[in-house]
């Protein structure tokens, strides 16, 4: 879970080439905009979400148990330890927390933009984290888990992982971006082969299943509390290491709320209510106990690590949320229907997304083809520039840098920049590119005589476009076109980057949180399915009107 | 009155036109013989502006044309446009409407008359061409002849003073040609000026005022039909209509 995401500073290998231009690029971006003139506001942080009567919290649900995840009695609920530290900070601020969901390395962005007042999600400390954020006092005090499976008994301890097994170097399971990476990395970099994995449960599955020749994980240590019964095939190799902090973020300039925050953590963790919110997720341990922060009604520490909780790992006292591995078909029950409305989301950003991407790619190509020779230029430029940049990238400037950038002309100007309208716009000019030369494409292939006979018929050149070769065009270029949407629609996934929670996301979250991954996955896959089947008899049906339409 | 003063036109080191002088009276039918690469069909494209000129000036009625490009040229060619219809050899309709909206289509959207009338008028026209029945039709699903008829239809929905024809019969067989020439020979006797490239031999001397011989980008000889027919000055227009007995 502590994926350590940072923009400026680290140079950590990243998961592929892909992302490392794509982090260049956005540093780059982002380094302009740090010698923009940055106003200070007074704090007014305690104020404003105390007007608004919620506390807007960000978190990753795919990142799963124990941290936030949906129930599985009733998967629209979250629960979760984080959920239930959330609560308890809304509650002293008198407010209700209301929980905003964010892709996890991209949380300390959603709070520049303003849309969270707080990232509660695991996020460990670091110098360059309380550099350009507020980190609150660690909630959580998290260790690093070597894991290895039972029957392997070649490997016993931390030495045996730098013993090559059968001439090759022993691969060790590890969440990409995440400490877990950092410390394997530093702990030995040429005898062991590192797996980056996005999920957790993924990486631990890879160990229990020795897919392609892994043989151990290194795992957070509350992670494998929670999981552990879900994974029997695994055990623990050797202590904990590389101990760290969890804690929460917020806007540097947010300090009230900090302390709000660092007040409250104090207080229950001296209180006992933390540690029962831990041991319900079963992710209590000596470590937590180790701060002896604990006191009884009257004042007095009760001498935390004696207090009778390190058999909590294993043993379940009642109330506690245990990992199960539900699966099976009956998840579909269950789970179904938020995937399904979320196949909703995914309709609707295509359907607003395509036609604009078409009106756009129509004023473009008629530009390039009409135009004076310097709009013809920006054209062309615009195409290879939106055609050549990826459309994640393109969805990240416009949610989080595209405001930035509004507000310092006008303060207030980019607040009108919500997830959905940049998911749009964002979906919308990446396809104008496309569009605009299929469109370009199909206005060159009506015969010259066409635009001659209109213009002959004293029709001028606008109006020759609009009633005779833009309708024969736009008939041409109909089925490739409706091909892109089929793409469109696909590419609609990559929303999640800018928080927003469509068909594909939905069925991360959900199959992570219930182990189902076959049974949601087929179901998803129909559902796209589903959606494309008819586009694609849309196309043929369109393809066969043509036929009889063409110029004789 | 059509007139043409000293079009030249270059495709880069060759003068397609050089330096040609027409005048077409009103209500006259004035048609453009000549060997192929003559430039016959520039020659006519140029009055549209559907071909550019180097130099020179087109004058119709109270409208100039000149060579140079500009916003006044632009604005001259609409107008010119408005009042002169052209006529293709490869009818050039538009696929995607039906006969009846092909030839609706520019009053509606040129002249801006109601729908109503439009179609009223674009009826008639039709009748007059024998295409009311194929109203509904779409081009792709007319033969060629009937296709040119309905070109010839959309081109008098304008009104137009003068209509160019570019070939009219040059894409069609032997009984379309007759169809399309003798609805050409009703245009001429109704008075409507005309100026016309063609091979039909029958029709320019039969129907046409005057007759132009080009060739090499300059008019060789011109006159009433019974001159250049029957007692032809030039050489070349002689060895044109020898080699035109022969070849049909």
């Amino acid at each position: 879970m502590q994926k350590l995401w940072d923009c400026v500073g680290t140079c950590q290998p990243a998961r592929t080439a892909g992302k490392v231009s794509l982090k260049v690029i956005v540093v780059l971006v982002f380094a302009a905009f740090l010698v923009w003139p940055h106003t200070t506001q007074a704090d007014d942080s305690l104020e404003r979400i105390q007007q608004r009567g919620t506390l807007i919290w960000g978190a990753d649900q795919e990142g799963g148990g124990p941290f936030v995840y949906p129930d599985p009695n009733n998967p629209t609920q979250l629960i979760g330890f984080e959920v239930e530290l959330a609560n308890l900070i809304a509650e002293h601020l008198g407010v209700t927390a209301r929980f905003a969901q964010g892709q996890w390395d991209k949380l300390p962005d959603l709070l520049d933009r303003g849309d969270i007042d707080i990232v509660l999600n695991g996020y460990e400390w670091s110098h360059d984290r309380a550099n350009r954020y507020g980190t609150s006092i660690p909630y959580y005090i998290y260790e690093l888990q070597l894991l290895g499976r039972k029957t392997d008994t070649s490997l016993q301890s931390w030495d045996d992982l730098l013993k090559p097994k059968e001439g090759r170097n022993r691969r060790v399971s590890v969440l990409g971006g995440a400490a877990a990476q950092d410390y394997i990395e530093r702990f030995s970099s040429d005898k062991i082969d590192i797996a980056l994995f996005e999920g957790v449960t993924d990486a631990m599955e890879a160990v229990e299943l020795g897919l392609s020749g892994i043989d151990a994980n290194l795992q957070d240590l509350p992670i494998w509390m929670f999981y552990a019964d879900g994974f029997p095939q695994l055990h623990p190799i050797g202590p904990p290491v590389g101990r760290g902090y969890y804690v929460a973020l917020t806007r540097k300039s947010d300090t009230d709320l900090l302390k709000a925050a660092n007040h409250v953590i104090l207080q229950t963790l001296q209180d006992g209510r933390l540690r029962r919110i831990f041991q319900k997720y079963r992710i209590w341990n000596e470590t937590q106990a180790m701060r002896g922060l604990e006191t009884n009604s009257s004042g007095a520490f009760t001498g935390g690590i004696s207090i009778p909780v390190s058999d909590n790992q294993k043993g379940t006292p009642e109330g506690t949320e245990d990992y199960q591995k539900s699966g099976g078909w009956q998840v579909i029950r269950q789970r179904g229907g938020l995937l399904v409305k979320s196949a909703g989301m995914t309709v609707l950003l295509s359907v607003t997304a395509m036609p604009l991407a078409v009106l756009i790619g129509l004023l473009i190509a008629l530009t390039r083809l009409y135009g004076a020779s310097y709009f013809r230029i920006m054209a062309t430029i615009y195409i290879e520039l939106v055609r050549g940049t990826p459309l994640v990238l393109q969805l990240y400037l416009i949610y989080f840098l595209l405001p930035k950038l509004l507000n310092s002309i006008i303060p207030g100007l980019g607040s009108g920049i919500d997830a959905f309208s940049a998911a749009v716009a964002g979906l919308a000019i990446n396809y104008s590119a496309y569009e605009a030369e299929i469109y370009r494409g199909g206005i060159q292939a009506i015969p010259k005589g066409q635009m001659e006979a209109a213009l002959s018929l004293g029709m001028s050149r606008g109006l020759a476009l609009r009633r005779v070769i833009i309708p024969q065009a736009t008939r041409l270029v109909l089925p490739p076109m409706t091909n892109d949407f089929i793409a469109l629609f696909k590419d609609t996934a990559v929303c999640s980057v800018i928080t927003v929670v469509e068909l594909s996301k939905q069925y991360y979250i959900q199959a992570r949180s219930a182990d189902a991954i076959v049974e949601l996955g087929l179901l998803t896959a129909l559902l796209y399915l589903a959606m494309s089947y008819p586009l694609s008899m849309l196309t043929y049906q369109m393809e066969k009107r043509l036929n009889n339409e063409r110029p004789a | 009155m059509i007139e043409l003063r000293n079009i030249v036109k270059r495709f880069q080191q060759n003068e397609v036109l050089q330096g040609v002088n027409l005048t077409v009276g009103d209500g006259e039918v004035c048609v453009l013989l000549g060997p192929s690469g003559g430039g016959k069909s520039t020659l006519l494209r140029t009055i549209n502006g559907l071909e550019s000129f180097d130099s020179g000036t087109i004058r119709i009625d109270d409208v100039t044309l000149g060579a140079e490009s500009g916003a006044a040229r632009d604005c001259a060619l609409l107008r010119i446009r408005q009042v002169v219809g052209m006529v293709f050899q490869q009818f050039h309709l538009f696929p995607h409407k039906t006969v009846l909206e092909n030839v609706i289509e520019a009053p509606i959207h040129v002249l801006r008359q109601p729908r109503e009338a439009a179609i009223q008028q674009a009826e008639e026209l039709l009748r007059r061409v024998g295409m009311l029945e194929k109203a509904a039709f779409r081009p792709g699903a007319l033969s060629g002849g009937q296709q040119q008829r309905v070109a010839i239809a959309r081109t008098l929905a304008m009104k137009p003073k003068a209509i160019l024809f570019d070939e009219p019969t040059s894409a069609l067989d032997p009984r379309s040609t007759a169809e399309v020439i003798s609805i050409m020979t009703d245009l001429a006797s109704s008075g409507q000026q005309m100026i016309v490239v063609t091979h039909a031999m029958a029709f320019a001397r039969t129907v046409a005022d005057r007759v132009h011989i080009l060739h090499a980008g300059k008019i060789a000889e011109s006159g009433s039909p019974e001159q250049v027919f029957e007692n032809p000055q030039e050489a070349i227009t002689r060895e044109f209509l020898s080699e035109f007995r022969h070849g049909n």
